[in-house]
């Protein structure tokens, strides 16, 4: 089971992104409408129109090698499914006045959950399965690593998240709760 | 009672691969078609009949079961046409005369059609529900009826034991008793509301519907699928009721059987006759808002039901079944998803939500107030309703998954297109930015498979970007003509709306990818238009402005919108995609996309030019033009303006002292001044450095650069150029001014490949133009950390507006630009040739020499003016220790002197004629070797002062060719230690009898004592022999002069008497002047006055000792000769007391009391003798110019053996005038033998016994013998 942690400034800029595989199973619960097809976000949808925006300069040569076949999740699709979440988070968080917004949104296999700081950062976290106490947990972790990485004069609200420190600290909390 | 029928007019009939669903989902279906037809006279009813049936066949397969009926209506054109045979029938084919009331008739007509329906109802489900037909019904998850011809009549006998006698009694009464204009709108209804245009059916194969029917036959099957076609058709027919009790028996048959597709089908169903009955009712249903559950929850649940039925329903394993399973599920997502939506968007459950779903539009009815897309209106809506966005959403999501790649292209494609618009209506925009790019890729999908199978396509990798289908005209190349390609042209209908598509899915994510304009004319010049303060910020205001958006995502997209637009073809468009997003991204792109979208652009560039497209890109790649500086001048061509004030003005020296006088270390007037118009001649050629910057990382390449000017007329040629990748690049650019006046650069017109030149104004960086740029960069970044408004429409938009008004507000501001003077055309002088090799010149320390320089006129013009100014490098030294102000007033002096009259070179003005054209001058100069100098320049200025323009006469310009030279001093003769001494007369015969002794004394005539001695030493250092003179001019005294040869290494001594001098109090109360008029100059000594009194006496004596004697050199043997200056040498106060004359003379003399004995007097002695009283006269005579009381002291030693009368000091002379002389006496006695010396000293009244410059002195010496 992956998750997919974007931590989106208020320009909807992502300043820091991580991809978390965990352990736990994934909750297979296809419909059979979908029994012979992979998920969405492995699924060379729409190909044609990859192949041709990827792959017609450079690789001219070897059209269509650029092309991603089969395999991993294609990231374009995920950060799609990301921004596309924030309609509505950000319709959420106008009316609620709550940190944590659990499942705000589901996509095909996706459900995403949010973390919104007093600053108007989002974090946003793809997540397949149920999660719910361990998400919590994991987004008040990331939010004091933040707030610590914020506390830094030098750092603004859109300045990209470079710091190892914040990386590997967040990735053992993903490791932990996730 | 009322009664309304609804149709559907769908644009394409159901694809055939939707014919399995004609059981399942009857409504998908036409049920009748109407064909209208005009008739004139002459054309033939069998003719049109066959026309009519001929493209009716075209349409539908021919075994299928729908349309039930098929009419063509034939009008007729005129009235009363009697050629149609009316004898001929055709079924289905109505004349319709020409009467006057045709729409009552039409309606009749229309009547008949509906009751044929009803009736073909009837027909179908006697068919259904004998048992063969129901084994049809059952056999497979999707079942087709074969054409009815090919079932057996329904035998009453082979119906079972069933409720099938009930049907026809309920099934025919419709069709026969009711009128025909009561049937049902229900199925168009129905279709309307989902919305999704001529859907699939689903035709999986049920695995045990087919066990069921191979076991037995017609008996065993379940009924309820039969009960659902009934309850359909009821549903069709209008009648709700009827169809809901089919509907219930249906439902309760799935429920314990395993048919989740049927089951669902009819849940549908029931929902849909909860709508029609609540339509039906009106606005009734509107007050049940008081129960706990909402009137629709009932048919959303239903519907949810279904949904997760048809999520359930097994797959198939046929592809199209499975396609038309996928359809299905889609289908009821979408008209669970219309019903909130219809809900939400009419504020409640009512009527206006009834015919919001009626409508048949594929685009969702969104009222009018949702149309801004406000937030609050779109929250208000759900606080009503109950219903929120993101519930909307969440039912509508359900429809996107993996199974849309079993769907068809196009039922993918309408789908999708739905999916969007309801995202869209919600607000959902990003969601909405999605779903499009899907569409997009679903689009693109169908475009390239398209180009592909029609055959033109290219047979090698070009790419489907050139959208040219090429081949050959001949398939057999002939080899006299060769290839010709045929481009075949394609429809561009329909790229406008893909290209708008494009541009939204972008400005979703943030990225205008119309910042670069598209436009027809390439050759327009925009130079009239006053200079737009928006245009000149922009690059500001976008390189602060914050990063928004996802650059990921944002690449990503754009380089899938120029790939769409690239396979339209749009070849302007590509570029401008492409190029709008280099400009936009530039900051996120990486170098590889930055190359991509560059090459893409030029590329469709150069081909959209080929096809001869006339729209062009305008300028994109932000303000390259960093500075525009005019090169500076070749510096004999720079002119100078001048007053004409100048024109006859002698050499004046103060600007030679005056050098870097200026007080001030920051004199902001002279920078002010220093920075005034350039000045430049007309019809020369100037040049101007243009700076440009390239922050992409490929080379920039630009057709055409050049200058935009204004005010006088301007001569130039634009270039082409490059700019190399990443870099600042300088280009010169050259024109010239062809009147005189003021040159304005504004800026450079730029013009990319393929593109329209832009102009880019540069104004001067003024102090309020800083301040300006300073203030609009606070304003952005102070706006930019706050992130008050979340959302798309609160970053971006805001921000735009609140710029627009402050340059509103500051619209009234002007630019200064770069200005430069034209001025007329100037003669031009060169130095034609000069006496200097080298342009070296070697002089001795003090040499006088001149050198000559020849001057040509190498223009039309007549030079009539001409002046020289010379600089050499000794005069910055000495003027920076003058305006440091260091210096003693003496070294002041010292350093004015030498600047003033020794400079190094000199020029006598002579009179300067015309230098006509071609004509040469040669000008002489004097030169003058000063130790220290090493170089040296001759500026000589220029100018045609006749001047044709009266009015501007105050000013006249001048030009200036100099000549550097290089100058070497050789300091070859040392003075030192020059000392004056006293020079004592010995009376006329001395007591050496030496006649070389006394032929020196005789010709320095010593006949006086008012001489002293000038003696100085003088060093040769040099390598060659010098013959030095020393020459002395006085007053009153002959011209003397005394010539030594020093050789080479050796010291000489020379030596000259001079006469003493007294110099008047008046003189010597002046202090040391200075050469120049300098103010400021504060005495910085803290002598006392006595101090300085002496100061200024030394320094006047010094000046008259320097008068008197001079010194020269001549080379031995040679032509060089020059001056031997003195001023290095220190004058001090014993050479002084020498020099100076006393005031007063004195003559001592001894004699006897008794007037007839004189004291012997030889050789200066005089012989008294012992014991005897002798009388000492003093004469003393004023020698000084004014009338003094002097006293004199007398004084003997040894004392002790001296009787004096009285007392020997102070003794009283009187007041003398002038010149006066008076005598005074006084007695001594020698009391011994011996030597005695008695000194005399004169002083003028109250002079202090220390102030030597008010005494006078002198002795006599007493040898006294013993007898």
């Amino acid at each position: 089971m992956s998750h997919h942690l974007f931590l989106l400034s208020p320009s909807d800029t992502p300043l820091y992104s991580l991809t978390h595989q965990s352990t736990k199973p994934v909750p297979s619960v296809t419909s059979p409408l979908a029994s012979n097809l992979p998920t969405w976000s492995t699924s060379a949808f729409a190909g044609t129109l990859t192949a041709l925006s990827g792959a017609s300069s450079a690789t001219q040569h070897t059209t269509g090698g650029a092309v991603r076949v089969g395999g991993g999740q294609d990231r374009h699709v995920i950060q799609m499914i990301a921004n596309a979440g924030l309609d509505v988070i950000e319709d959420v968080m106008r009316k609620e006045n709550m940190m944590y917004l659990k499942s705000v949104d589901k996509f095909n296999e996706w459900t995403i959950s949010a973390f919104i700081t007093p600053g108007n950062m989002k974090f946003v976290l793809l997540h397949e399965g149920k999660n719910d106490d361990g998400i919590r947990q994991f987004f008040m972790d990331v939010w004091e690593l933040y707030v610590k990485t914020m506390v830094n004069p030098f750092h603004t609200a859109h300045t990209r998240i470079r710091s190892s420190v914040f990386d590997n600290r967040v990735r053992a909390s993903a490791r932990k709760h996730l | 009672m009322t009664l309304e029928v609804i149709f559907t007019f769908p644009t394409h009939p159901p694809p055939r691969s939707h014919s399995p669903l004609s059981l399942l989902r009857p409504s998908q279906f036409p049920l009748a078609v109407i064909g209208v037809a005009s008739c004139a006279q002459i054309d033939s009813l069998n003719s049109l009949y066959s026309q009519f049936d001929a493209s009716l066949g075209d349409i539908f397969p021919p075994g299928g079961v729908y349309p039930l009926v098929k009419n063509c209506f034939v009008f007729e054109e005129t009235e009363g046409t009697e050629n149609l045979d009316p004898g001929e029938t055709f079924p289905g084919l109505i004349v319709v005369p020409r009467i006057m009331n045709r729409k009552l008739h039409i309606g009749t007509l229309l009547g008949v059609i509906c009751s044929q329906i009803l009736a073909e109802f009837g027909v179908l489900i006697r068919t259904l529900e004998n048992p063969l037909g129901n084994e049809y019904l059952n056999a497979t998850l999707m079942p087709v009826l074969p054409p009815l011809s090919e079932l057996p009549p329904p035998l009453d006998s082979l119906s079972g034991p069933d409720q099938a006698p009930k049907f026809p009694s309920h099934n025919s009464q419709p069709d026969v008793s009711r009128p025909s204009f009561t049937l049902s709108a229900a199925p168009n209804l129905k279709r309307n509301a989902s919305s999704t245009g001529n859907g699939p059916h689903q035709p999986p194969l049920g695995i045990q519907a087919q066990k069921k029917r191979l076991s037995t036959i017609g008996v065993s099957s379940s009924h309820g699928r039969l009960y659902k076609v009934l309850g359909d058709f009821f549903l069709m027919a209008g009648r709700t009721e009827d169809a809901m009790v089919w509907y219930t028996e249906a439902v309760q048959l799935f429920k314990n059987s395993h048919d989740p597709l049927w089951y669902a089908c009819t849940l549908e169903g029931m929902a849909t006759v909860a709508i029609i009955d609540a339509w039906a009712i009106g606005q009734g249903l509107h007050n049940s808002s008081s129960t706990v559950k909402e009137p629709w929850t009932d048919v959303s649940d239903k519907l949810q039901q279904a949904i997760n039925l048809y999520l359930r329903t097994p797959a198939p394993d046929n592809e199209q079944i499975h396609a038309l399973l996928a359809f299905l599920y889609c289908g009821c997502v979408l008209r669970q998803t219309s019903l909130l939506f219809a809900i939400w968007s009419s504020k409640g459950w009512g009527p206006l939500a009834f015919t919001t779903m009626l409508r048949s539009a594929t685009k969702p009815y969104v009222p009018p107030t949702l149309e801004d897309g406000n937030w609050v209106n779109l929250e208000r809506l759900s606080a009503i309703t109950g219903i929120s966005r993101s519930s909307i959403s969440a039912v509508l999501t359900q429809m996107h998954g993996p199974w849309l790649l079993h769907l068809g292209q196009r039922e993918r494609i309408s789908i999708l297109t739905s999916m969007a618009t309801f995202y869209a209506s919600l607000g959902y925009q990003r969601k909405e930015a999605y779903i499009l790019r899907e569409v997009l890729g679903c689009l693109l999908d169908l475009l390239v498979c398209g180009r592909e199978e029609d055959g033109y396509s290219q047979p090698s990798g070009i790419p489907p970007t050139a959208g040219l289908g090429i081949h050959n005209l001949h398939p057999v190349p002939s080899a006299s003509w060769g290839a010709v390609g045929v481009r075949v042209s394609e429809s561009p209908s329909g790229n406008e709306s893909i290209l708008r598509l494009l541009k939204y899915v972008c400005k979703v994510l943030g990225i205008n990818l119309d910042v670069v304009g598209l436009a027809q004319d390439t050759l327009k010049r925009t130079s009239e238009l006053p200079p737009s303060l928006n245009d000149y910020d922009e690059d500001i205001v976008q390189e602060l402005c914050e990063p928004s958006g996802w650059p990921e995502l944002q690449v990503g997209v754009v380089r899938e919108a120029v790939a769409v637009a690239e396979a339209l073809p749009d070849f302007p468009t590509v570029a401008q995609f492409a190029l709008s997003s280099l400009k936009m991204l530039q900051s996120v792109l990486s170098p590889g996309d930055q190359y991509h979208l560059y090459s893409t652009a030029t590329r469709a560039l150069i081909t959209a030019h080929r096809r001869g497209d006339a729209r062009a890109v305008e300028y994109w790649s932000g303000r390259p033009i960093v500075s525009i500086s005019i090169a500076p001048l070749p510096a004999i061509r720079i002119p100078l303006e001048k007053p004409r004030s100048i024109q006859h003005k002698a050499n004046d020296l103060k600007p030679l002292i005056k050098g870097i006088a200026d007080p001030f270390l920051y004199n902001p007037r002279k920078a002010v001044a220093g920075k005034g118009n350039t000045l430049v001649v007309q019809n020369d050629v100037l040049e101007f450095v243009i700076t440009l910057q390239n922050p992409y990382i490929f080379d920039l390449e630009l057709q055409e650069l050049s200058l935009s000017t204004s005010g006088v007329s301007f001569k130039s040629k634009p270039v082409q150029l490059v700019i190399p990748a990443g870099t600042l690049h300088q280009v010169v650019l050259s024109g010239q001014a062809t009147e005189t006046g003021t040159l304005t650069i504004r800026g450079c017109f730029v013009q990319a490949p393929g593109g329209i030149a832009r102009e880019y104004i540069l104004p001067l960086y003024t102090t309020e133009e800083e301040e300006r740029l300073a203030r609009k960069r606070r304003t952005i970044t102070s706006e930019n950390g706050r992130s008050k408004y979340p959302g798309l429409e609160g970053c971006r938009p805001q921000k735009r507006s609140s710029t627009t008004t402050t340059e509103s507000s500051a619209g009234t501001f002007t630019f200064r630009f770069l200005e430069c003077k034209v001025v007329p055309d100037q003669p031009l002088l060169r130095i034609r040739r000069s006496s200097v090799t080298h342009g070296a010149l070697m002089l001795y320390d003090g040499e006088k020499s001149t050198i000559r320089i020849t001057l040509e006129n190498v223009s039309p013009i007549a030079v009539d003016f001409l002046h020289c100014a010379f600089e050499d490098s000794t005069i910055v030294p000495a003027q920076k220790a003058l305006a440091e102000g260091n210096l003693s007033v003496f070294e002041t002096y010292e350093t004015e002197n030498s600047l003033i009259n020794n400079p190094v070179f000199s020029w006598d003005q002579e009179e300067v004629k015309v230098i006509a054209h071609n004509q040469n001058f040669t000008l002489t100069l004097g030169c003058f070797g000063k130790v220290g100098c090493t170089n040296g320049t001759i500026h000589i200025s220029y100018a045609h002062t006749h001047d044709p323009q009266p009015q501007d006469s105050d000013i006249f310009y001048l030009r200036q060719v100099s000549y550097p030279l290089t100058v070497t001093v050789y300091h070859m003769l040392e003075c030192s230690k020059m000392d004056i001494l006293h020079f004592p007369s010995y009376g006329t015969s001395p007591s050496g009898t030496d006649n070389t002794t006394k032929d020196r004394f005789s010709t320095l005539r010593i006949d006086d004592d008012d001489w002293c001695l000038f003696s100085l030493e003088v060093r040769n250092t040099y390598g060659a022999p010098f013959d030095v003179t020393l020459e002395r001019t006085q007053d009153g005294e002959a011209t003397a002069s005394s010539t030594t040869t020093i050789p080479p290494g050796s010291v000489s001594r020379l030596v000259m008497t001079i006469k003493k001098i007294l110099i008047d109090e008046a003189l010597l109360s002046k202090p040391i002047p200075t050469l120049s008029d300098r103010q400021f100059v504060v005495a910085q000594s803290s002598l006392s006055h006595r101090e300085e009194q002496a100061q200024r006496e030394l320094f006047w004596y010094r000046e008259e000792l320097f008068k008197c004697v001079r010194g020269r050199w001549r080379e031995t043997g040679g032509a060089r000769s020059g001056v031997l200056s003195f001023r290095a040498q220190r004058m001090t106060l014993p050479m002084l007391e020498a020099f100076r004359k006393e005031i007063a003379h004195i003559t001592l003399t001894l004699c006897s009391i008794h007037e007839l004995s004189e004291v012997p007097y030889r050789a200066a002695q005089f012989y008294p003798q012992a014991n005897e009283f002798v009388q000492l006269t003093m004469k003393v005579t004023n020698l000084t110019s004014s009338s003094v009381v002097f006293t004199v002291d007398l004084e003997t030693t040894p004392l002790e053996y001296v009787l004096h009368e009285g007392v020997l000091t102070d003794l009283p002379i009187g007041h003398l005038q002038s010149g006066e002389s008076r005598e005074i006496a006084t007695s001594l006695c020698f009391l011994t033998a011996g030597h005695f010396e008695i000194s005399a000293q004169v002083r003028g009244f109250g002079a202090s016994e220390t102030d030597n410059r008010r005494m006078a002195r002198t002795y006599i010496t007493a040898v006294v013998g013993s007898g």
